[in-house]
């Protein structure tokens, strides 16, 4: 087995470019989803559990950036962040936190719909119940986000899972320098342009594994979170 | 005196609630009746204050810490029991007031229960253990035995007793059982298309109903 | 004795037609050339195809990635006939048995390009080595191509003459992707890179084109016509072709003007 010997040489062996590539990668996608969690799922409960005038817009505005395609929202940031565009003085462009920006852009939005979603069903049982004992406005936050923990770790994991595979917009503001922006996704997307596919095949085994472990969590959470 | 006026509450041009005047004296124990869509709910959501009605106006109130509302089925949180009812209650002494209200309903054993696997009853009687952790002087409850069973039911009834022994509160419950109403009630509100149609004492109501619609209602009961 | 003679005749024109019917082969028209990124980017063979088909008859089906992946296709068969710039890899197809000789027909220059200002001084350098050593001295942001295209291959040539390695310095950045991606970054960086000249010429930006024509920037296109002896169903013939149509006057000719219109000088040098 040729491939497994090529597979535990690169993970393992004197190159660093493979251990370097997955450092990147995770760095970049804790910050991603870190930051996309601490602000979508607050603003997840507020919206999903209350009910305003102007729910009806965010929800819509929130549901037509989930839409957004990730190539897109690459471009946006690309345009702003480089030299020609507006904020191109921060020179953040092909860096990890250009990468970050452009993920959160495109994660948040999915946080914050699926944690409106999780909390709206049960949002009027639970402010209800609140309100019978005099616990109103922001207060309730504090409870909302320790009844709904598991399934926003789940949550939380599902960002992740998303970051770590996405490549459209990694690829346009991260420009997929070696040791410095490469992660997994566009390391396979030049490997394989490159005929190299040993490597490709690597890195796509290892993200397939990643995945599927980040799944599987999320799976398994949420069997066990179904309410009766 | 807790006193209603004008109060209308419509859904999608269909009025759920309408209550012209109505005056509720302070220590009493009221029990509202009537079948289901009869307006019950409305009105206790209305005194409670988690529906707000755009006119009318309602009046006597006591201040929100004071009050206690339990809806019909009252979420039981992800987190353990004694934690579901701790949450009620601000300050120091917490936990003894949170268990010692968990006591009263029966629920001692099941401190460190997680809420959400609970019965329907048993949150039920979780729910009543929130509310009462703290001095209340008006309970506002939605069919408060509606998921117990026969013992449930008659330690939550002598629990309600109790509490309006010690407290001379104002207790305001719906329920589907006249029995009920004569067991813990000094009067009976009968509520029908969101109207209270007719009030009075538990005896005088069901032994000579007035309304025909009370009476329809009652001729399915044979007390 | 009419009818027998007619049956005969008969029998003898079916034989006849079946006959001729099995000698004509259908002949495959379909030459499927293997080229690379750059090669198809500066329009060339866009530009020659039409003439070729033309005078030979025959189609061109051209398919473009990078050199790598370029070549990887010929050696899997999906090529008849392989055209990319990087000797080493060539060779090394050659000697794997995948193609019979590779045949050098024309060549143009890489530029060094970048900011107008050119703090490492590269304008003043006499050859691409000289270039190199002064922005590695000043250490100076250089971006490569890094994914082992032709013009990559020429930059690691230029680095092991003057026997610097720049993997991990941190003025240089590898990143792994084309031509016009890799003018783009430097463009952003205000970067020094070796470029083709068809695809800066081309591309947008700020960027100077500061050293050409030095002899150690050559950059020489082959073609290689991928063997029958490994693939039976190669269009031998169709490469052939198409080898011996670049050699006519009239392609050497076109290969002259490509590229004067349009920015005033030619692009392509045919070899003599």
């Amino acid at each position: 087995m040729e491939l497994i010997k090529q597979i535990i040489d690169l993970i393992f062996g004197p190159d660093p470019e493979l251990r370097q590539i997955i450092l990147v990668t995770l760095r970049m996608s804790l910050f991603s989803t870190l930051i996309s969690s601490i602000l979508g799922i607050p603003f997840g409960v507020v919206l999903g559990a209350n009910d305003f005038r102007a729910k009806a817009v965010i929800s819509r505005v929130v549901n037509t950036l989930l839409g957004l395609p990730p190539v897109v929202g690459g471009l946006i940031v690309l345009m702003l962040l480089s030299r020609s565009g507006p904020l191109g003085s921060l020179r953040l462009l092909y860096t990890v936190n250009a990468m970050v920006i452009a993920q959160v852009i495109l994660i948040t939005p999915f946080v914050i719909a699926m944690t409106a979603n999780v909390v709206g069903v049960s949002s009027q049982s639970i402010n209800e119940t609140l309100a019978g004992v005099g616990i109103g406005g922001w207060r309730r936050i504090k409870y909302y986000l320790l009844d709904f923990r598991i399934p926003f770790i789940s949550i939380v994991l599902a960002a992740f899972g998303r970051s770590i595979a996405e490549v459209g917009a990694v690829q346009m503001v991260g420009g997929n320098v070696q040791y410095k922006t490469r992660v997994m996704t566009t390391a396979i997307m030049m490997q394989t342009n490159m005929g190299r596919f040993e490597f490709a095949i690597t890195l796509g085994i290892l993200l397939l594994l990643i995945s599927f472990l980040v799944n599987s969590l999320v799976n398994r959470i949420q069997k066990a979170t179904e309410h009766d | 005196m807790i006193r209603l006026n004008d109060i209308k509450v419509e859904v999608k041009n269909r009025t759920i609630l309408d209550i012209p005047e109505l005056e509720l004296a302070k220590g009493k124990r009221y029990g509202v009746i009537g079948e289901n869509g009869s307006g019950k709910t409305t009105l206790l959501r209305i005194i409670a204050g988690t529906l707000v009605s755009n006119n009318g106006q309602l009046k006597g109130l006591p201040s929100k810490g004071e009050m206690g509302y339990l809806p019909q089925s009252p979420y039981a949180f992800s987190l353990s029991v004694l934690e579901n009812v701790k949450m009620a209650v601000l300050g120091e002494n917490s936990e003894q007031s949170a268990k010692t209200a968990l006591e009263k309903v029966g629920m001692g054993a099941l401190l460190k229960s997680r809420g959400n696997r609970l019965s329907g009853g048993e949150r039920q009687r979780m729910g009543l253990a929130r509310v009462l952790a703290l001095p209340r002087s008006l309970l506002i409850l939605d069919e408060p035995s509606s998921a117990t069973d026969i013992r449930g039911t008659n330690l939550i009834e002598a629990l309600l007793l109790d509490w309006h022994r010690e407290s001379q509160g104002t207790l305001i419950f719906s329920t589907h059982s006249p029995a009920q109403v004569v067991r813990l009630a000094d009067e009976v509100l009968f509520m029908d298309k969101g109207r209270v149609i007719e009030r009075g004492s538990p005896r005088e109501i069901f032994d000579s109903p007035v309304n025909e619609e009370t009476r329809s209602f009652l001729s399915h009961w044979k007390l | 004795m009419r009818k027998n003679r007619i049956v005969l005749l008969l029998v003898i024109l079916t034989l006849l037609f079946a006959a001729f019917g099995c000698k004509q082969e259908p002949e495959n028209k379909v030459v499927r050339m293997s080229t690379t990124t750059s090669v198809n980017d500066s329009g060339l063979m866009a530009y020659l195809q039409p003439a070729f088909e033309k005078a030979t008859g025959y189609t061109l089906e051209i398919t473009s990635a990078g050199t790598g992946a370029a070549i990887e296709k010929a050696r899997m068969g999906d090529a008849d006939l392989l055209l990319v710039h990087s000797k080493s890899a060539e060779e090394e197809y050659i000697n794997e048995g995948f193609g019979e000789v590779r045949v050098p027909f024309m060549y143009n220059f890489f530029v060094i390009v970048g900011p107008a200002d050119d703090p490492a001084g590269v304008a003043g350098a006499a050859t691409a080595a000289e270039a190199f050593k002064a922005i590695a001295e000043v250490g100076a942001t250089f971006i490569s191509r890094g994914d082992k295209s032709g013009t990559h291959n020429k930059e690691m040539a230029i680095w092991k003459s003057i026997e610097f390695d720049p993997e991990g310095q941190s003025w240089y950045e590898s990143i792994g992707q084309g031509m016009g991606q890799t003018l783009t970054v430097a463009d952003e960086k205000q970067a020094y890179t070796i470029s083709d000249k068809a695809t800066f010429l081309a591309h947008e930006d700020s960027l100077s084109m500061l050293l050409e024509e030095t002899d150690d920037m050559k950059n020489t296109y082959s073609m290689i016509v991928v063997t029958a002896e490994r693939f039976a169903d190669s269009n031998v013939k169709g490469a052939q072709a198409f080898v011996d149509w670049i050699a006519t006057d009239e392609a050497r000719q076109m290969i002259a003007e490509y590229g004067k219109a349009e920015y005033g000088e030619a692009l392509f040098f045919n070899l003599d």
